[in-house]
Order: C-alpha cells, then structure tokens, then sequence
C-alpha cells in the first residue's frame, strides 16, 4: 500500500502550496491520529500493529484531504480516531472494513460539527505559509472563531472563499472550467486539482495497483447523469465538465472509491458499483439539499457492494445443471 | 413457564366458554374506562389553563407592554368573533391592548414545511403600520447551527423589524407577495433576506409568511373597526 | 425464569432480588436491550429522558399491579388482550398528566408518550412477571425495571446532553464557547452513545465474570 501514500504526496504538496501551512497541520494531525489510534487498537486486542501496512496512512491523508483547509485540529484528531476506530478496527480491522474508513471519519465530523465542515477559505491566500488560518488552532472542544475578518484581510482577488459547488448551488455562479481543472480554487484541502489527481490516479493504474474500471464507471456515469440534467435545463444546471472537475468526485473516484475492501470484485460488479456512485452523486448535488454529494454516494456504494457481488456472481461451469438435479 | 400450572380457579370444569372471556373482558374495560375518565376530567382544567398561558405568554413576549389580550377566531365566513375555547383549531388573531385600551398588534399563527420538518412560527402584524413588525418561531427541528438560525441571527430577525406587508386597493390581496431573496440582495421593504447557508429554512420563513398574510390580512382589514374597539 | 423458589410464600430477601434483579442483573437495556424506540429517540436531553423514564416508571408500576390484581380471573386466551388493555390505559393516563404538568415536556416527547403502548418492557414483565407473581412482588419487580431503565434513560441522555449541547438539564457547563458535537442531538448520535455503553456494560461485566471463574474453581 505504500505506493498509494506516494501517489497521494503530490496531492498533499499542492493543498500546502495552495493554502499553506494549515493545510499541512491538518494533514499531519489526521495522519498521526490515525496511526496512533490504530496501534492502540491493534495494542488492545492483542494483535500485532497493522500499522506497517500503511493502509491506515492513507486513511489518515484521505481525510485530510477531504476536510476544509482550515478545519480545526482539534476535530481533525476526533475525525481521525473515528475514521480508524468506527470505521476499521470494529469490524475486525485491516482487510474488514465495510466502509471507506476515510468517509466514515469525514461523515461524522459533517454530522457532528456541520458549520466548521462547511467553512471554507480562500485559496492562494496573503501570507498562508507564515500564518496559520485562525480556525485550525482552535482550543480542543472550543468553538473555532469567525472567519469572516480573515478572510477579508488575506484574501487575494479572484480568490472565493465559497467552493465553485457552494457558488454553483447556491449563488448559480458556474466557475470556469481551466481553474477547476488546474484546481486554484477553493475547496478541501486536497480535492481541488483534477489534473493532479487524474496525474498521481493514472501511475497507480499503470503500475496495476489500482483497478481503473472503478473510477472510469463512477466519471463516466457521473458525465452522463450531469449531461443529462444540463441538456434537460441548461440554465438550471452546469455542464458536464462541471460536475466531473469539481468538488471531491476526481479524488473520491480515483482514491476513495477504489478502497479494495469495500468495492466489489466481479467484473460486471464493478462497473455497475461505479455508475451507481456517480449517479448518485450528481443526484444528491442537483436535487439534493447538499452542494456535494460524494461522500455519501461513495458510502451508499459501500454498502451495497456485496449485494452487488451477490448478484452478478458468475455461474461456475456446470452448476446449473446440478442444482437442477438437487431440486 | 407453562401455563397449565395455573388453571382458572373460578372456571368451571368445562372449557370457558366464550362468554366467560367476554364478561373478564368487559369489566377490565369498564374499569380501565373509568380510570381514563377520572383521569381526564381532573386534568381537563390543568391542561386549557396551561396551553391558555402559554399562548398568552407568547404573545406578551411579541407584544411588549401588552395589559389586555383578546383571542378571536375567523369564521368561514371571514368575519371575527371573540373564541372561548383556546384548544378549538380553528384560525385565531391575537389581538394586544395597552393600558389606555389601544390595540397593538396582532398576533398570527403561521406553520410551513422547512428542511426537517414543519416550522411554526408566530408574527406580530401591525395594521397601523400595514407591516409585520415582529416574527418568533415557536416549534422546528432544523439542523442545529444551520436551519435553527432562521431563530437566533440577528440580521434575519431585523427582517421582520418593519416588514411591509400593504393591502392593494381593493383590500383582497396583498400588493405585494412577501418573498425571501438571496443573502445580501434585499432591495424592498417586503423582501425577506435570507440566511447565507440555511436557505431552505429562510425560504420556509418567506413563504409561511406569505401564506399566512395573504389569508389574514384582509380579514384584519374588514374586521379591524371591531378588533380596535375590542369586541 | 429466575425465581426456582417461588413455591413458598415471598421471603423479604427474594422480594428485594426481584428488586435488585431489573435495576442491574437484568436491566431492560443494557442486559436485554429492549425498548429501543423510546431508548433512542427521547434521550437527546435530560429532561427528556427524566420525562420519560418516569412516565414509564409509572406506567410499569401500574400495569404490573393491575395484572397481578387480575391474573387469576382472566383466562388464558384474552390474556394478552387484556394486558394491553391495561397498559394502554395508564398510557393514556401518563399522556393527560405530562399535559396537565407541562406543555413543553409533552411537546419535546410528542407521539412517544403513546408509543410507551408498545414498549416491549412493559408487556414483558406483565406476561413474563405480574401474570404469575403477587401483587407486592410484582409492583417490586415493576419499580425494580423501571428504575432500571430509568438509570438507563439518564445515562443516555447525559452523555448526550454534554457532549450535543454542553449542558447538563440545560445548565451550560463549559461556557460560550463550547463547540457543540451536534451528531449526538441527531438521531446517529443515540445510536454511538448506546453502542458506548452497551460496551462499556459488556466489557465491565465479562472481566466480572473472568474474575469470578477462578474462584469457583479453587472452591
């Protein structure tokens, strides 16, 4: 798994360069608790440290990147030991997990803290390597500040403190579509490059690590849905190219929804598993009350992967004439 | 655990015969019955005296300096006539007085669908001003630190502080509807600013708004001679 | 069931157990998870679960007698017929009562009051307990559960209470500026905070009886 956490460094060294030095607190502290909270898990069970494998490295970077850049650390750390403790070693630990543990993580800290979850702030902003963005230094179990003054002060024109799918859901403003793509632009910390992702997403294809049907299917039928909403009202909803840039479907398609555990393993089950999470996801952004919906359709897909398996198992040569012969 | 370890002492030897079973039945529930009525009758006054004050203490809340309070009901018809029974759900206007007998304002009732679930809300209209001048939400379940600010954000709630709401000049409709716009791009006096990240739940706010004047007010504006003198 | 001696009359000692017996030993929640509508959905804060867990208490109590008062005269078929006859009429009661008492407790517990009906606990111990046991032992049996899920309700409730809005019984306790974990308001968070204690109980009492093991032992 290792090579997974090196494709992702790339990403990480963005959001740094992107939003600075709190970008790259938070992915310190999500990673580090995270590791901590898997060995004290292995620790209490009795069981040799899991660590080693580094699937819980990426774990941790996949939260972080999911997360607004300036998320405080305090709930980081909480999203973090939730991540790994919920959402992996209840139910056996490495190799058991039912969900993505970086989504079960990411969804508990949206149903627990929704507003510090949807405060976003400007990319490229005024001295982002020297200072940190007031919020991710708030005290443990406090609220973090205001962030409005801030934002006014270090932002830098052009620069939005609101996501191109906050803008777009609730503003009706369509960001153009080379930023999205680059990915200066607002956003969680990680997911705003589709360039890079797609980059860093291709080596791990190339190199076999990864099955590529899995992201194909969820960006293919995530185009497909979106052109279909665009064609049925184009003044009500963006283009295709939108929906696949922006937001966290790049990152969620190419490293979320690849979780080797959670995903299904028939051929035919795979593509399906795929095209229902991007259905589901241009869904919940159009129709839904939420501006992203990646997250939940990436969850959604999780849950019904072995039902999926179940159903497109294929038949062994020959069983259905012994089954008929047994009835 | 076996139930043939306690056979009916009172039962004759052959089986109980329906009857039997009807008779226990009958009594339990004549019993059960009674208890209920009991219970009813002793609590009947306890629960109008206490659903009384708490709408009366909502409305002294909306209307500060309020000495008197007069609930009427709206009749099918659209005329008012003062309500005796405050747990009656039929349409009610509140009416506040102060101490020399000038009426206030009116308090209404209004409800709408929000995020979670239905939001109900109360709002003061003055007809002197023709504006709502005062809004409080009694009952929601939205998302708390989201929806549940359309009860807490100081510049919402200045929304309501002078919210037109005129009468055209037939006294049928309103002039016009009481909508709620984008955060920051209120430009008229009947706009409802809404909430930046809890739009659903201040579009609820609008509508609820709207709905409930475009029915109340003229009522209020055919009735008002009445209302005013208090009878 | 756990009463092998019942054939003589109820010594004060085996009244107590019965006692004893729901408060902990079998507590209707966290030993034999019942009653999980109410357990989850009206412990978002303390006065809630007060509200509740009393309004069943009561409940519990007054079924348990009634049925013990009755259960030599019902025949066996209206049985259950006749229980939830009984049960549903000190709901109704409870129901005026939390009315009479305050509107704002009635409202925050809403259609849970008539939903007590069909908690599991209550016509549990009424078929499992009072219809066999006298009316002392059974009122003793129905405080003993009821308490315990009372207890229950409270320790849900706190913890939810804390953590969702900062407050204990609406006190704030952290200040200002306490960061509210809204989760445990929601519907999730009673699940999270039952599944805690759930572990917390297990755990505590499987090292009980890891402990208890080698003493038998060596006896």
């Amino acid at each position: 798994m290792r090579n997974v956490v090196y494709a992702l460094l790339p990403v990480c060294a963005f959001s740094v360069w992107l939003f600075g030095v709190s970008a790259l607190a938070l992915i310190v502290t999500a990673a580090a608790a995270s590791v901590l909270t898997e060995h004290l898990f292995s620790k209490l069970a009795n069981r040799p440290s899991s660590v080693k494998d580094f699937s819980v490295v990426i774990t941790g970077l996949l939260l972080a990147l999911t997360l607004p850049p300036g998320f405080p650390l305090w709930m980081t750390a909480v999203g973090g030991f939730i991540a790994v403790a919920l959402g992996k070693m209840l139910f056996g630990g490495l190799g058991f997990n039912i969900f993505n543990p970086a989504l079960v993580g990411r969804a508990f800290l949206q149903a627990a803290f929704p507003v510090a979850i949807t405060s976003y702030t400007p990319a490229m902003a005024r001295d982002r390597f020297s200072e940190f963005i007031p919020t991710t230094l708030a005290l443990p179990f406090m609220q973090p500040a205001a962030l409005t003054e801030w934002i006014a002060r270090v932002r830098v024109d052009a620069f939005s403190g609101a996501t191109p799918l906050m803008q777009q859901k609730f503003d009706h403003v369509t960001t153009e579509i080379l930023p999205l793509f680059l990915g200066k632009v607002s956003g969680s910390a990680g997911e705003t490059s589709a360039l890079l992702i797609l980059l860093c997403g291709a080596y791990l294809i190339a190199r076999n690590f990864m099955d590529w049907r899995i992201p194909a299917a969820m960006l293919l039928s995530a185009f497909l849905a979106g052109g279909a909403f665009h064609l049925a009202s184009p003044a009500q909803y963006p283009n295709p190219f939108f929906v696949l840039f922006s937001g966290g479907l790049m990152l969620g398609a190419l490293f979320m929804a690849t979780d080797m555990v959670a995903s299904p393993v028939t051929p035919l089950g795979v593509w399906i598993y795929g095209a229902l999470m991007g259905l589901v996801t241009v869904i919940i952004r159009f129709l839904g009350g939420l501006p992203e919906g990646v997250m939940y359709a990436i969850l959604l897909g999780n849950a019904v992967s072995p039902m999926i398996d179940n159903l497109t198992q294929p038949r062994v040569f020959g069983t259905r004439k012994k089954a008929e012969a047994k009835s | 655990m076996s139930h043939a370890a306690q056979p009916p002492k009172t039962a004759p030897v052959q089986i109980p015969a329906s009857a039997m079973m009807i008779r226990v039945m009958g009594v339990v529930s004549l019993v059960c019955g009674l208890l209920i009525v009991i219970t009813y009758q002793g609590t009947l006054q306890p629960i109008r005296r206490n659903q009384e004050t708490i709408l009366r203490e909502s409305v002294a809340q909306l209307l500060p300096g309020v000495q008197k309070q007069i609930i009427y009901q709206v009749q099918p018809d659209g005329s008012v006539r003062i309500l005796d029974d405050v747990q009656a759900s039929v349409p009610k206007l509140f009416a506040g007085y102060n101490s020399s007998g000038a009426l206030l304002g009116i308090v209404i009732e209004t409800s709408e669908r929000g995020y979670a679930d239905v939001i109900k809300a109360m709002y003061v209209y003055s007809p002197e001003k023709q504006a709502i001048v005062d809004f409080k939400v009694i009952e929601l379940k939205e998302t708390p630190g989201l929806g549940d600010k359309i009860t807490s954000d100081r510049d919402f709630l200045a929304n309501f502080r002078n919210l037109e709401a005129k009468l055209d000049a037939a006294r049928e409709k309103l002039l016009h509807a009481i909508v709620t716009v984008k955060h920051g791009t209120k430009k008229n006096p009947w706009e409802v600013d809404a909430i930046s990240g809890a739009t659903i739940s201040s579009r609820a706010v609008g509508r609820m708004l709207d709905k409930s004047a475009r029915q109340a007010l003229p009522v209020i504006a055919r009735n008002l001679g009445r209302i005013q003198r208090g009878e | 069931m756990h009463h092998a001696h019942g054939l003589v009359e109820p010594s004060p000692s085996e009244s107590m157990e019965s006692f004893l017996n729901g408060l902990w030993k079998q507590n209707p929640v966290f030993v034999q998870v019942l009653g999980m509508c109410p357990t989850l959905a009206i412990t978002n804060s303390v006065r809630n679960a007060l509200a509740m867990g009393l309004a069943t208490l009561f409940v519990l109590v007054c079924s348990n007698a009634l049925v013990a008062l009755v259960r030599k005269l019902v025949p066996r078929q209206v049985r259950i017929a006749t229980y939830i006859l009984i049960i549903a009429t000190f709901v109704t009661i409870v129901d005026y009562m939390i009315k009479a008492i305050s509107v704002p407790v009635y409202k925050a517990l809403g259609a849970f009051i008539a939903l007590i009906v069909v908690n599991c606990i209550i016509l549990g111990r009424a078929e499992a307990f009072a219809s066999k046991n006298p009316v002392g032992k059974s009122i003793l049996d129905g405080l003993g559960m009821g308490i315990g899920f009372f207890f229950a309700l409270l320790c849900l409730g706190g913890v939810r209470e804390i953590l969702g809005a900062g407050a204990f019984l609406g006190y704030p306790l952290f200040g200002p500026n306490y960061q509210p974990w809204v989760l445990f308001l929601l519907p999730p968070g009673g699940f999270f905070t039952l599944a805690a204690w759930l572990l917390v109980f297990t755990s505590w009492q499987a090292r009980k009886k890891r402990r208890q093991a080698p003493a038998e032992v060596q006896s």
